[in-house]
């Protein structure tokens, strides 16, 4: 099975940290790379270590980027291989999301897989209080 | 389809790396297998960690195993020792 490999490209470490949060959870993962662009890099630097990454988890069927935020360097450095690479991007990057890449049982395709992605990134995010103790946000209310 | 209830025993509850080894070991079986918490009715699928997770399951809750296939017996005796032996973290 080929699956949909992974970059995760953030400001600072927080890439790193996130693979390494999910590879102590799932085990280690071969076709999920991080980028740390630190906050002085030069541009084309950061771009080439982008497509290494890139190259080094493609297993043919597309890549998925997960940047950290909309709008941020990450992202704008990530935009620049939509046009020319079988790539992907979703911002906003957290554990469920690099989890729910890492756990894949069935060949998909890059789109598919990008759906899965966001989706399941932003139901990951709940008010934890609104399931554990719904009784004191009545109180609060 | 076999039926049962199983507590939580240890310590930090159904957390991401024993949720992860629940996972593994519930792939490993053809039969369905769910994860009920009835106080709240949320179900969850023992083969998808991030679905395991949504249970947020600590220490003292009570969770209905529900196992249905070819291997259900095997498959639910398996999932109910995992709980038992709290993830090997007793």
């Amino acid at each position: 099975m080929k699956k949909i490999g992974g970059v995760i490209i953030s400001h600072g470490q927080v890439a790193n940290e996130l693979l390494a949060a999910a590879e102590t959870v799932v085990g280690e993962l071969g076709h999920i790379a991080a980028v740390s662009i630190g906050w002085h890099d030069d541009v084309e630097t950061a771009k080439n270590e982008v497509a290494r990454a890139i190259k080094k988890v493609s297993e043919g069927n597309g890549v998925l980027l997960l940047t950290d935020m909309f709008g941020g360097t990450p992202t704008n450095i990530s935009a620049m291989f939509l046009e020319h690479s079988d790539v992907e991007i979703i911002t906003g990057v957290n554990l469920p999301m690099v989890i729910k890449i890492a756990s894949q049982n069935k060949e998909m395709t890059l789109s598919e897989m990008a759906q899965a992605v966001e989706s399941q990134g932003k139901q990951a995010i709940y008010r934890a209080s609104e399931l554990l103790m719904p009784q004191k946000l009545k109180k609060d209310a | 389809m076999l039926k049962g209830q199983v507590v939580i025993i240890n310590r930090l509850g159904l957390h991401a790396r024993a949720a992860a080894q629940l996972v593994r070991l519930a792939s490993g079986f053809q039969s369905k297998i769910k994860l009920i918490r009835t106080e709240n009715s949320v179900i969850a699928d023992a083969k998808s960690i991030l679905n395991v997770l949504t249970l947020a399951a600590s220490k003292g809750v009570k969770l209905e195993i529900e196992a249905e296939g070819e291997d259900e017996q095997a498959a639910f005796d398996a999932v109910q020792e995992i709980f038992k032996n709290g993830f090997g973290e007793l």
